[in-house]
């Protein structure tokens, strides 16, 4: 199309869009073939050949401020085999929410393999996926896309070359190597970064937290930010140093939590202290000691009943009020110490029954051989087989069929999945789901069996996730061979 | 696997399915039948009236079944039929270690009762498997004289629809030309109403396929900007009178009779001497499932061939009605298979039905196509355009390139060698995680306006993007 078809078409558009005659605009080669008929008839062959102009003589104006991404950067494992990936994306779609799907990347992740970027991608501020997926994390979050993630150590003078998920990760492998010079990179680069920057980075001073970290800790009681103050205080409680004044008199919390906490004696022959929730008389008060639960820390509310964190928690009357058992064990996992923590979960889960249970709150500070056993624990005694799909942050791929057969799991799977309750069966789906991120996978595919055998369809989607994991080993032992 | 012919003849729900699916017994319309001996399974894909074939599985334990055709009568034909075979030739079904993904999907969301005892319904006394299987074979043959008078009704009735549909067009032109007198600004606030109104018009005038065609204006128009829309509006109505203007100039051909009024039957364009037959390696690129506004879904699934040396594409378009569902997919992005394709006579010939199915083909990249020779990533869209300018989605395989995206956040495709050059936008919203990708080759359709994407490859691998 030449220069004055372009200027007869741009002026014949703006004619017809307020609409009217063209003949006399049209460009004269069009003229040639549109003349001699009548007017609609010139018209209408002038919108023709316009039409097939604008078709294919003319191309889109892209705008100048397109933008390109940087690209995709490659992860440091293998992707999934496209074999799989019908099973994984079935996985995908059964899980029902974001934490569920993280568990499935979880255990790929945990037999070496990683996702296809159009299956799934972590979300920009992701601190669940597994550290693999650090560089897609930033890719997300990278605006400019200048930045390239060095490999090197991180240093104060390279701290901004680092993405904040890669930093992230760097730091917290810092943290558990060398925790002192961790805590002075954080201590230099902190105060500089946003309050929400500034709380996750404080937040990874839990790795190796240690007696060493208390000034630094002390000195965020002054931070601008309340959440990194409360972060800080919890911390500090961690490594027994009391928060809050101690004087017991008005406005001192802990001295108001432990008027609701009645100190006893037990026993005939050794008589030992116990201590019980107080019996609340309206709502209000529970509602007020729930949020003193949540706002006191152990080290002070311990102290009040002249005991160590271990003391309190081994005289705590786990069963009397379930309420009170869980703000406790809030409180315990939020700010008591090391030692507090697998005080309390050895106890619980070596007298099992309900009250075991509680130690679910624990799981985040838990290490994964406690995990292991609580998970182990509640499969085993099976009354609450449902309380499995709550436990956090374990390991995936190591329950044997050991753990499941030796108790009563199974049997309450199959007969659950048998049953004509609906409930029942949605129970015995969630379950399966998370079995299926635990297990091994021989473990997986046996349980298929057991359930297929019990009633159970094959193709069930809440078996998604024992499918692939099954899948993921046969396909490890092929390249193994 | 046992199927009696009785527990057929009371699932039936009456004698003209199982007339219908006695036809449907040979061999040769089931590409695929298998069978999976554990799980109480049989299953097959049937090529129906329709292009894309229809997938029928059948629980053999409790006499479940689903089939992905529109039928309102359950089981249907195919059902039906694929019972019929498992009863009479249990050999046909290959024993297959496990069952494909869209018999996962139905088995996953179907919840197994016990098996109710097929008991013969009201009106089953009247049907009959045994009538339904002479039927085919006892079909008289008509005399000559009847012969006659059939092809002479024919005849006429051609030659009312022609007149019919000769004066639609007379009528649309009209149309055409107030449209511009009036402002085609008007037009596109408007579109949903003036369309509707002569779509109505060429119903009744028998130009039903135009109609529909009319029908999606305002749907495309609104997909696009305000800028874009009178250009848009130029592109479809000048379209319209190309069309109209070629029909009057060749009212017997198949193409433009196809594209005003109807369509021809499988079995026409299977016997038509002027069908291109190609046989080869198709891969499904994509499908597209979209409800008109006539009432019906249009379920398009394009193809690649894999064995041509330049880009060649096919797509298998089917209609049904929007009241019966939503349809499962019939095949799966990605799927490859060895096929025999006749395609429907057209200047460029794309819509086509699969005449033979010889079994799948192994997954892999895209031929080399040499697309980086070519400059013009729209030149497959012109060369479309100059053979046919009716035609509004061309199907194109993009050179490398990339997605970028401006600033109201709309993607558009840019050729990889070329930063300062050509670039399409794209229709809906895009994937982010796209814009991370080189894509060494992008199959996509190009409407004159906007990129609607197929798929990609990359180095990620294949990318399913429709």
């Amino acid at each position: 199309m030449n220069e004055s078809e372009q200027t007869g078409l741009a002026t014949m558009r703006d004619c017809w869009i307020t609409g009217g005659a063209t003949f006399d605009l049209a460009p004269t080669a069009w003229k040639t073939i549109a003349g001699g008929t009548s007017p609609d008839e010139q018209e209408r062959r002038l919108l023709a050949i316009a039409a097939q102009a604008l078709d294919v003589a003319l191309r889109p104006a892209p705008p100048k401020t397109l933008k390109r991404r940087p690209p995709l950067p490659r992860l440091a494992l293998p992707m999934l085999p496209e074999r799989l990936r019908p099973l994984l994306r079935a996985a995908l779609k059964h899980a029902a929410d974001a934490r569920r799907k993280t568990r499935v990347v979880t255990l790929v992740a945990s037999r070496g393999f990683v996702l296809h970027p159009m299956d799934w991608m972590p979300v920009a501020p992701d601190q669940n996926s597994p550290d693999v997926y650090a560089p897609w994390i930033d890719w997300q979050a990278s605006l400019d896309g200048e930045r390239q993630a060095p490999q090197e150590k991180l240093t104060a003078e390279n701290w901004d070359e680092f993405y904040p998920a890669a930093r992230r990760i760097a730091l917290a492998d810092m943290r558990r190597s060398e925790p002192a010079s961790a805590r002075l990179l954080v201590e230099a680069k902190a105060s500089g970064e946003p309050a929400e920057v500034r709380l996750a980075l404080i937040e990874l001073m839990r790795f190796g937290l240690n007696p060493e970290d208390a000034p630094f800790l002390k000195s965020l009681s002054a931070d601008r930010s309340g959440k990194v103050r409360e972060l800080a205080g919890r911390l500090l409680a961690r490594l027994g140093e009391h928060g809050r004044s101690n004087d017991g008199g008005e406005g001192d919390p802990a001295a108001e939590l432990a008027a609701f906490i009645s100190e006893g004696k037990s026993g005939f022959i050794r008589r030992r202290r116990i201590y019980t929730p107080a019996k609340l008389k309206s709502p209000a008060q529970e509602k007020r000691r729930a949020e003193l639960f949540e706002t006191c820390n152990l080290v002070d509310l311990a102290a009040r009943f002249n005991a160590t964190e271990p003391e309190f928690i081994g005289a705590w009357q786990f069963g009397a009020d379930n309420n009170a058992d869980i703000l406790i064990a809030r409180m315990v996992a939020a700010s008591g110490s090391d030692a507090a923590v697998t005080h309390m979960a050895d106890a619980l889960v070596a007298d099992g029954g309900k009250p075991a249970l509680f130690v679910l709150h624990l799981t985040p500070r838990l290490d994964s051989r406690r995990k292991r056993a609580l998970v182990r624990l509640i499969l085993k005694q099976a009354n609450y087989l449902n309380a499995i799909n709550l436990a956090e942050g374990i390991d995936a791929g190591w329950l044997e069929w050991d753990d499941l057969s030796n108790g009563s799991a199974l049997a309450a799977l199959r007969s659950a999945v048998a049953e004509n309750d609906n409930a029942m069966r949605r129970g015995a789906d969630e379950i399966l789901e998370t079995i299926g991120f635990l297990a091994t996978a021989t473990t997986a595919a046996k349980l298929i069996d057991e359930v297929v055998a019990a009633g159970m369809p094959p193709a069930a989607p809440s078996l998604s996730v024992l499918r692939l994991n099954a899948a993921l080993a046969e396909h490890q032992s092929r390249t193994d061979t | 696997m046992e199927f009696e012919l009785k527990t057929i003849e009371a699932l039936a729900p009456d004698q003209a399915s199982l007339s219908a699916a006695s036809k449907l017994t040979k061999r040769s319309n089931w590409p695929r039948l298998e069978k999976n001996e554990q799980q109480a399974l049989i299953w097959g894909e049937c090529q129906g009236s329709g292009s894309n074939p229809y997938r029928v599985v059948v629980d053999t334990g409790d006499h479940g079944y689903k089939c992905t055709c529109p039928s309102r009568k359950f089981p249907c034909k195919h059902t039906l039929a694929l019972m019929w075979i498992a009863a009479t030739a249990p050999a046909s079904f290959a024993a297959a270690e496990s069952s494909p993904e869209w018999v996962n999907d139905w088995l996953g969301r179907r919840r197994k009762t016990s098996p109710p005892p097929v008991q013969p319904i009201e009106g089953a006394a009247a049907k009959s498997i045994d009538e339904a299987a002479r039927t085919d074979e006892s079909a008289a043959a008509e005399d000559v004289a009847a012969v006659e008078r059939r092809e002479a009704a024919q005849r006429k009735r051609a030659e009312d629809t022609r007149q019919a549909v000769s004066a639609a067009l007379d009528e649309l032109d009209q149309w055409i030309a107030d449209q511009l007198r009036l402002g085609l600004s008007g037009f596109v606030d408007a579109s949903s109403d003036r369309c509707r109104r002569i779509a109505a018009r060429l119903v009744d005038m028998k130009a039903t396929a135009l109609a529909g065609r009319i029908d999606e204006i305002p749907s495309r128009l609104m997909a696009l900007r305000s800028e874009e829309k009178p250009d848009a509006a130029i592109r479809e109505l000048g379209k319209l009178v190309l069309l109209a203007k070629a029909w009057r100039a060749a009212p017997d051909d198949p193409e433009l009779k196809r594209l005003v009024s109807t369509s021809e039957t499988r079995e026409q364009v299977l016997a038509s001497p002027d069908a291109r037959q190609v046989e080869s390696f198709w891969e499904v690129l994509g499908e597209k499932i979209e409800s008109r506004r006539d009432g019906l879904v249009s379920h398009s699934t394009w193809l690649l061939d894999l064995k041509s040396t330049t880009p060649q594409f096919a797509v298998l378009l089917d209609y049904f009605p929007a009241s019966a569902g939503r349809r499962s997919n019939a095949f799966a992005p990605g799927d490859r298979f060895d096929a025999r394709l006749v395609f429907y006579p057209a200047r460029k010939p794309l819509r086509a039905l699969v005449a033979e199915r010889m079994g799948e083909v192994m997954s892999g990249a895209w031929p080399d196509f040499s697309l980086g020779a070519t400059k013009d990533p729209l030149a497959g869209h012109a060369s479309y355009q100059d053979a046919a300018p009716w035609i509004t989605d061309c199907p194109l395989l993009l050179p490398p390139g990339a997605i970028l995206v401006d600033d109201r956040g709309t993607g558009w495709w840019q050729a990889a060698d070329d930063p300062q050059g050509i670039a399409l936008p794209i229709a809906g919203a895009v994937n982010q995680t796209l814009l991370g990708l080189d894509l060494a080759a992008t199959a996509a359709l190009w409407d004159g306006a906007r990129l609607d994407l197929l798929a990609a490859q990359s180095g990620f691998g294949r990318l399913d993007l429709s």
